[in-house]
C-alpha cells in the first residue's frame, strides 16, 4: 500500500498548479465549516448557560402531573402543598450531582406605581438560591441596584423597559395587585430593588423577579408551583430526570419533569435554525469539494491516459487503478484539510484577540462572536473531507480502470 | 509445446457501421526461445496482432493460446496477472511513468505483483545493471536520453523473468547508433535467458538481426522468412 500511497502522492505534485488549486477549494471549503461549527458551538453553550442560569431554568423543573394542561384553571390542585415542596426538596437534594433544589412561583398580575398600571410576569424565587442559580450570569448582565434579599421580603427587580414605562427606580415604592388561588384580587406593596436587563427585548418590558415568600403571601398561599433543579453538569439532565421522577413517584407524589431545553423555547428554536444554517453550508461545501476533485481527477485521468494502459498492460488490475486515483483523490482531501485547519486556527486566534461585536435577533444587547475551537470536530471533518474526497474519486477512478488498454495505449 | 499457438484469428474493429478487419485468419506458432520481428506496411495489422499476443485485446474469432493459456477464457484479473508474469512489454514511446525513477519504473511490474520493496529493489537493479543504467537508477526519466529510457523500459520488461517480451517499434523514436545498442541487449538477453521475443519494426537494421520474419498484409501472414 505504502507504494501506491507514495506514487499518489509524487502525482499530485506532477500538476502543481491544479493540485494547489484544488486544495485551497478545499481547504476554504473545510474552514468555512469548522469556523460556522466554532461559531455555533459558542452560541449554543452560550444559549445553554443562558437558559439554564440566565432564564433561571435551572435544568430540571418539576411540577405536580397535569400542571402544564390545567394549572392555571386550578392551581391550587396542581400546585406543591408544603409538605410535598419539603419531601421533594429533601429527596432531591440529597441526590448526588444535585446541586440545589429550590421551590419557584410565577405570578402575573398588574404593577403600578400610583399613577400608571400595566401588567407583568414575575418568577419568585428564593432570593439565596437564585443566586448560586445565576452564578455568572449575574456578572454578564449586572443589575442596577440591588439584588433580592431574604431578609427584604417585598424586595423586587424590575426588568428595564418595565422600570422605564412606570418611571421606577431602585428605592422606589410600587404596587402588584394579583388574583389569589381562590380567585379573589390582592394587592401588595413593594419595593424596587434593582432593575435588570432580562437579555431579551420581549420580556425587557414585563419581567419581575419577586420573593418567593412574598409571592406566596400576594396568592395566599403556602404551595410551590415548581421545584427547579441545578445540576453540577448539565450533561447529567437526562440521567437525573429519569432518576427522580422514578424517585419522587416511588414517594407518592405525582409528578412531571421537563429539562431545561425543552423549557427554553429560544435555545430550541435558535438551535434548530443554527443545524439548518450549518446543514446548508455544509451541503453547500460538499458540493464544492465533490466537484473540485472529481474535476480535477477527471483532468489527471485525462492527461494519464497513456499511462493507465501502460500500468494496466504491466498487469496492474482495474481495482488498482482505482484505489490509485482514489488515494490521489484522499491526498487532496487531506491536504486541504491540514490548510483548512491552518485556516481555521488563524482566523480563530484572530477573533479570540479581536472578537466582533453584534446583535442577535431578539437579544436587547450586543455580545461578541467567538469561536471555539473544538479538536474532536476537526478531526472529524478531516476524516470526512479525506473520505468524500476518496469517494468523488472514485467515480472518474473507475471511469480510468475502465479503459480499453489498447485505446488507453495509443491515447494522444 | 509452442509458447504462443494463433489458430485463424480474426479481429474487426468497428468505426461506426464500418467494420475493419485488421486481422483475417492467422495461423502463427512461435516457440520458446525464438526472436521474431513481425513487419509489414503500416494498417498490416502488426500492432493488433502484438495487442492480442499481449492479452492486451481480444480476437474477434479464433483461438489464441498463451504458455498454455486460453487467454479467451480468462477473466479481466487472469489476464491481469498473466500478462504480469508471463509477459514483459516495451513500447515505442518507453511509456515510464514520470514521477518515479528509473529504479522504481523497473520495480513496478514486481510491485504490482506484490514483491515486498527490498526483493523488488535488488531485482530491478540487477536488471539495470544488464542494461548499463546503474549510474542512473536515481534519475527521472525526464533526465534521461530517448535510448537510456528505451533501456530502463527493456529492464523494466525482464523484472518478472517472464517467458515473453513483446516490443511494439522498439527503436522508431531512437538515433541510429542507439537503436543498435538496444537490440544487441535485446538479442544478449533473448541468448542469454532464453527469453522469446516478438517486436513489429519497419526498421531494417533491427530485421537484419532477426532469426524470424513475418511478413503481413491487410491483416493477413504473406511471407515467413527464417531470417539469420
Amino acid at each position: 500500500m505504502m507504494k501506491w500511497m507514495k506514487l499518489a502522492f509524487r502525482n499530485i505534485l506532477r500538476n502543481s498548479r491544479r493540485s494547489f488549486v484544488t486544495i485551497v477549494a478545499i481547504s476554504v471549503g473545510f474552514a468555512a465549516i469548522s469556523l460556522y461549527y466554532g461559531y455555533i458551538h459558542n452560541v449554543y453553550n452560550g444559549l445553554r448557560y443562558m437558559a439554564i442560569h440566565g432564564e433561571g431554568l435551572g435544568n430540571l423543573r418539576i411540577n405536580k402531573a397535569g400542571w402544564q394542561e390545567k394549572g392555571k384553571l386550578e392551581p391550587e390542585k396542581y400546585m406543591f402543598s408544603l409538605e410535598e415542596t419539603n419531601k421533594i426538596m429533601k429527596l432531591v437534594g440529597d441526590e448526588k450531582g444535585v446541586k440545589l433544589a429550590t421551590p419557584q412561583m410565577q405570578v402575573t398580575g398588574i404593577v403600578t406605581n400610583g399613577n400608571v398600571s400595566t401588567v407583568f410576569i414575575a418568577q419568585a424565587v428564593v432570593p439565596r438560591d437564585d443566586k448560586i442559580i445565576q452564578a455568572r450570569w449575574a456578572d454578564f448582565l449586572p443589575i442596577k441596584g440591588q439584588k433580592l434579599r431574604d431578609d427584604i421580603v417585598y424586595g423586587a427587580e424590575m426588568a428595564k423597559d418595565l422600570a422605564r414605562y412606570l418611571d421606577m427606580a431602585p428605592g422606589k415604592d410600587g404596587v402588584v395587585m394579583a388574583p389569589t388561588i381562590s380567585g379573589q384580587m390582592n394587592a401588595l406593596d413593594i419595593q424596587v430593588n434593582g432593575v435588570y436587563d432580562s437579555g431579551n427585548d420581549f420580556s425587557n418590558d414585563k419581567f419581575m423577579r419577586l420573593n418567593f415568600y412574598f409571592a406566596q403571601s400576594l396568592l395566599d398561599t403556602q404551595s410551590a408551583e415548581r421545584i427547579v433543579v441545578l445540576l453540577d453538569d448539565w450533561r447529567d439532565t437526562q440521567r437525573m430526570r429519569s432518576m427522580l421522577l422514578k424517585k419522587i413517584k416511588a414517594a407518592g407524589i405525582d409528578c412531571e419533569i421537563r429539562t431545561w431545553d425543552e423549557l427554553s423555547l429560544s435555545f430550541s428554536k435558535q438551535k434548530a435554525f443554527l443545524d439548518t444554517m450549518f446543514m446548508f453550508l455544509f451541503s453547500i461545501v460538499l458540493v464544492i469539494v465533490v466537484m473540485t476533485t472529481v474535476n480535477t481527477m477527471g483532468m489527471a485521468i485525462l492527461e494519464r491516459t497513456r499511462e493507465i494502459g501502460t500500468l494496466r498492460a504491466l498487469g496492474l488490475k482495474r481495482r488498482g487503478v482505482s484505489l490509485l486515483f482514489a488515494l490521489e483523490g484522499a491526498f487532496l482531501g487531506f491536504l486541504g484539510s491540514l490548510l483548512g485547519i491552518v485556516l481555521h486556527t488563524c482566523v480563530w486566534a484572530i477573533i479570540r484577540v479581536y472578537p466582533p461585536k453584534y446583535t442577535p435577533p431578539g437579544f436587547s444587547m450586543s455580545v461578541s462572536l467567538f469561536v471555539d475551537m473544538v479538536p474532536v470536530m476537526l478531526f472529524l471533518l478531516l476524516l470526512s473531507t479525506v473520505l468524500l474526497s476518496l469517494f468523488s474519486a472514485i467515480v472518474p477512478a473507475r471511469r480510468a480502470a475502465r479503459q480499453n488498454i489498447v485505446d488507453a495505449l495509443g491515447h494522444v | 509445446m509452442a509458447l504462443i499457438e494463433m489458430k485463424n484469428i480474426t479481429k474487426d474493429y468497428y468505426l461506426g457501421e464500418t467494420v475493419v478487419q485488421a486481422l483475417r485468419g492467422i495461423d502463427l506458432q512461435i516457440d520458446k526461445k525464438e526472436f521474431v520481428a513481425v513487419w509489414g506496411p503500416s494498417g498490416s495489422g502488426k500492432t493488433t496482432l502484438l495487442n492480442l499476443i499481449g492479452a492486451v485485446d481480444d480476437p474477434t474469432s479464433g483461438e489464441l493460446t498463451i504458455a498454455g493459456k486460453n487467454v479467451r477464457s480468462l477473466t479481466d484479473d487472469q489476464k491481469s496477472e498473466h500478462r504480469n508474469a508471463t509477459i514483459g512489454f516495451i513500447f515505442q514511446g518507453f511509456n515510464l511513468v514520470p514521477v518515479l525513477s528509473a529504479l522504481e519504473n523497473v520495480m513496478l511490474p514486481l510491485q504490482i505483483k506484490g514483491a515486498s520493496a527490498s526483493e523488488a529493489r535488488k531485482q530491478a537493479m540487477m536488471r539495470l545493471e544488464e542494461v548499463g543504467l546503474t549510474d542512473l537508477a536515481n534519475n527521472r526519466p525526464a533526465k534521461m536520453s530517448g535510448g537510456q529510457q528505451q533501456r530502463v523500459s527493456i529492464a523494466r520488461a525482464l523484472v518478472n523473468n517472464p517467458s515473453l517480451v513483446i516490443a511494439d517499434e522498439p527503436t522508431a523514436n531512437l538515433d541510429s547508433r542507439t537503436a543498435h545498442m538496444v537490440i544487441d541487449i535485446m538479442r544478449e538477453l533473448n541468448e542469454k535467458d532464453e527469453i522469446t521475443f516478438i517486436f513489429s519494426t519497419h526498421d531494417q537494421r533491427l530485421l537484419d538481426k532477426v532469426r524470424r520474419l513475418i511478413r503481413l498484409e491487410d491483416g493477413k501472414i504473406v511471407n515467413e522468412d527464417p531470417g539469420l
